[in-house]
């Protein structure tokens, strides 16, 4: 009997040893579930007809930010108040997660019926027949190209289908952090009017920039890391009259590609930046703006939130500068940012569907959404009224932006864009920057890389 | 009626004294043998079946994903791998640079790192018991740090305008020097990247302790009978060294050997936070190349196929290595 107890012990605690050993690692994602906040807040309801009512639950699947989450809780409470039979579940991941779970949900069939995505996943998941099409009672692709914004609603066409509705407008080139306590100190002026021609960035940016026994202290414009590089070597191609990305080929070994790769090395050779010293390995462009190792940044708006509990001086001198335009207007490209799909698998698409549009098309949530989440706007009205003062008056650097929103162009369908800007353009762009390869060996590099990507 | 089989199965796991041990120790660890078969067997069955197929997650397939639109391509990856030519596709290209810089990388960390290690053991050896303690402590806390720890520290020394080692150069220059460690391609040193050898010494550092720890051990584990039967013939402390004490644990090195060059093989936490494989692909390694196209870029068929190739060659130079390096010494 003894024996018998002392074998059942062991096996137990085996079994409870290879379940739970390895702490977080070893145990799959956890999903962070708000389904109780979201359920408590359900006005309560009496009487016959609300019990006959059946109720519906939404799941809701988004990556874990605590302003977008804050957003998306505050829209999924307003639609539950006015349709009470509605209840989310509201789950959130760690960023890497998130990717990792949406790619074994969504073939397994397991996912939820709301999916918050970056515009430029949509496609390789409607690939794999996981997304439903937005339907026309929701709004017709004619009209979403026409009340969206062209860069956010990029993504979420595929083959001339709409799959999901952006949020968020997400840009990485146009203007830049600019220092004013460093200019003041040094006496560049020419940001003040703004900057008519890339000479007068280049004036303050000479001036803002200190080096000390050839070594580079300081940058004067920040503009080598990935993002922010690879961003402005396509925007400043777009602006220059070319269009890199037509039905399905990549060409950038043109007049115009030598016109863009001559202005970036412009900046380097005039003293802006040293790309040996600044890049994403080092000198990371927010980090290296915020400690004032740049007096000037390429980054995209949401740097400022990030960066401003620890740099709050920094944080307090910035403003956005926009940037001149080589072009009749200040063309530029970006990515798709966060939006909302819906699985195809959901078996409440319409309530799903009708969500999003809550969220999403109407005007007013959509700005509501934009001002929890510190997030530019998608939807073209929301460029100027009302809706535009306020995001203004909560974020002040976001003006600059509201005005060159409509040039934005989306920066293509790329079957992996991430590969195209990381493992390609930022690269080879560097390189050449670094004066390790000619103008025309790096546009050959990068247009050959970049159309094998296609095939 | 029964049979020899089952006879002499009822008398190992059924009845008698034998048995009941056999059948403890069968119940004790066979949930952990369906837990290691299930998580451990069936994902590396799954990751090599993978490097037969052109697969991605985000694509429909059918059964675990396979088919449908992950196709079958059989050994594609593997030709593709055989094409050296300029037009080659980037996956491919930089799949023969994180060959070369593996074997680069490998080939140098290995004898480093004896190089370091074994004398560092004798000294410890050499020193009086009471300090022996502190000093074996001392150079093995390092192991004990980790990786991202180790490669944020070195990444701060070899910083270009704020790190250690440009201020310590600076003060004997008599000004300011920026020399960028990791990340300027140009740098080099009897034609291997800078950058790298920055990484072999922050790996070095880290690693060191680990072997030493067990030259240390091996050293110990001579009999003083043999070392005094030496010295009474006669022996100086070179003979010593070279004709008694190293062929002794020559065992010992063979295994640390091994165990080095498997451990270079799987470098990555260092050089991803260190330099993520810059500059220009310079410190771009196997297993770096294989975590950016699993994950970073969903190519897990090619992913899987590197992997394997990763494989082969490291039980390929592992069993060379054994055979080279085996000695029939015995004491």
């Amino acid at each position: 009997m003894t024996k018998k107890l002392l074998i059942l012990f062991m096996l137990m605690a085996t079994l409870l040893t290879a379940c739970g050993g390895g702490g977080e690692a070893a145990q799959p994602p956890e999903a962070e579930e708000s389904s109780q906040s979201a359920e408590s807040e359900e006005p309560a309801q009496a009487g016959d007809e609300e019990s006959a009512v059946e109720k519906v639950t939404v799941r809701v699947w988004t990556h874990q930010n605590e302003s977008f989450n804050a957003g998306y809780q505050a829209l999924m409470d307003e639609y539950s108040s006015l349709h009470p039979e509605v209840e989310f579940l509201f789950e959130t991941f760690d960023y890497d997660t998130y990717i990792q779970t949406l790619q074994t949900a969504l073939p397994a069939g397991t996912e939820a019926d709301v999916l918050v995505m970056f515009g430029s996943w949509v496609c390789s998941y409607v690939e794999g027949g996981s997304l439903a099409e937005v339907p026309a009672s929701v709004i017709s692709l004619e009209d979403a190209r026409s009340q969206i914004l062209g860069a956010p609603i990029g993504g979420y066409v595929c083959n001339d289908k709409l799959y999901g509705i952006p949020q968020e407008f997400n840009i990485e080139y146009g203007a830049v952090l600019f220092n004013t306590a460093i200019a003041e100190e040094v006496g560049a002026t020419n940001y003040a009017d703004g900057w008519d021609t890339w000479d007068e960035v280049i004036e303050d940016g000479q001036k803002m920039a200190v080096s000390q026994d050839g070594v580079m202290m300081r940058a004067g414009l920040n503009y080598t890391a990935s993002d922010g590089l690879a961003t402005m070597f396509h925007s400043v191609y777009l602006q220059y009259g070319g269009q890199y990305l037509e039905d399905g080929t990549y060409t950038v070994n043109t007049p115009e590609g030598v016109q863009t790769l001559e202005l970036m090395e412009r900046l380097k050779t005039e003293g802006l930046v040293d790309p040996l010293l600044y890049s994403d390995e080092e000198n990371w462009v927010g980090d290296s703006y915020f400690a004032e190792t740049s007096a000037m940044g390429l980054v995209g708006p949401w740097a400022i939130p990030e960066y401003s509990g620890d740099y709050e001086d920094v944080a307090a001198a910035t403003i956005y500068a926009l940037l001149p335009s080589v072009g009749e207007t200040p063309d530029f490209a970006a990515a798709s940012g966060w939006g909302m799909s819906v699985s195809a698998n959901s078996e409440v698409q319409d309530v799903a569907w009708d969500f999003v549009k809550f969220a999403t098309l109407n005007a007013d949530n959509a700005a509501e959404f934009n001002l929890a989440s510190g997030t530019l706007p998608a939807l073209a009205e929301n460029l100027s009224g009302s809706n535009a003062d306020s995001l203004v008056a909560e974020f002040p650097y976001f003006e600059p932006f509201l005005d060159i929103l409509e040039y934005g162009q989306f920066e293509g369908a790329f079957p992996d864009r991430d590969f195209v800007w990381y493992e390609v353009t930022y690269p080879e762009v560097l390189n050449f920057l670094q004066g390790n390869a000619t103008i025309e060996e790096t546009l050959q590099n990068i247009e050959s890389a970049v159309q094998a990507s296609f095939e | 009626m029964k049979t020899k089989t089952s006879q002499r199965f009822l008398q190992r796991f059924v009845l008698g004294r034998d048995s009941a041990k056999k059948r403890f120790i069968a119940g004790t660890i066979s949930p952990l043998v369906l837990y290691m078969a299930f998580w451990t067997v069936f994902p590396l069955l799954w990751g090599f079946a993978l490097a037969f197929f052109e697969f991605s997650p985000r694509r429909a397939g059918g059964f675990l994903g396979f088919g449908g639109d992950n196709p079958f391509i059989g050994f594609g990856h593997f030709m593709s791998m055989l094409n050296f030519s300029a037009d080659s596709p980037l996956e491919v290209k930089q799949f023969h640079i994180a060959i070369r810089n593996t074997l680069l990388f490998a080939g140098l960390v290995v004898p480093l790192n004896l190089i370091i290690t074994l004398p560092l053991a004798f000294m410890i050896e050499s020193v009086h018991e009471r300090v022996k303690g502190i000093y074996r402590t001392l150079f093995f806390l390092p192991v004990l740090a980790p990786s991202v720890g180790v490669a944020i520290m070195w990444g701060f020394i070899f910083h270009p305008q704020r790190g250690l080692l440009n201020a310590i150069i600076g003060k004997f220059a008599g000004r300011l020097v920026g020399i960028h460690w990791t990340g300027d391609p140009n740098l080099a040193v009897l034609g291997i990247p800078m950058a790298l050898f920055a990484i072999i010494i922050a790996y070095l550092w880290q690693d060191f302790g680990y072997n030493m720890v067990i030259f240390i051990a091996a050293l110990q584990g001579i009999p003083e009978s043999i070392k005094d039967a030496a010295r009474i013939d006669g022996v100086n402390w070179w003979q010593m060294l070279t004709r008694i004490i190293i062929p002794l644990i020559s065992p010992t090195i063979l295994l640390t050997a091994i165990l080095t060059l498997i451990s270079a093989f799987q470098v990555f936490d260092i050089i991803q936070v260190m330099t993520d494989g810059g500059p220009k692909d310079q410190t771009q390694v196997l297993l770096l190349n294989i975590y950016n196209y699993a994950f970073r870029y969903q190519k897990m068929g090619w992913a899987a196929a590197v992997s394997i190739v990763m494989f082969l060659l490291v039980l390929s130079i592992s069993l060379f290595q054994s055979r080279v390096l085996r000695t029939e010494w015995e004491y």
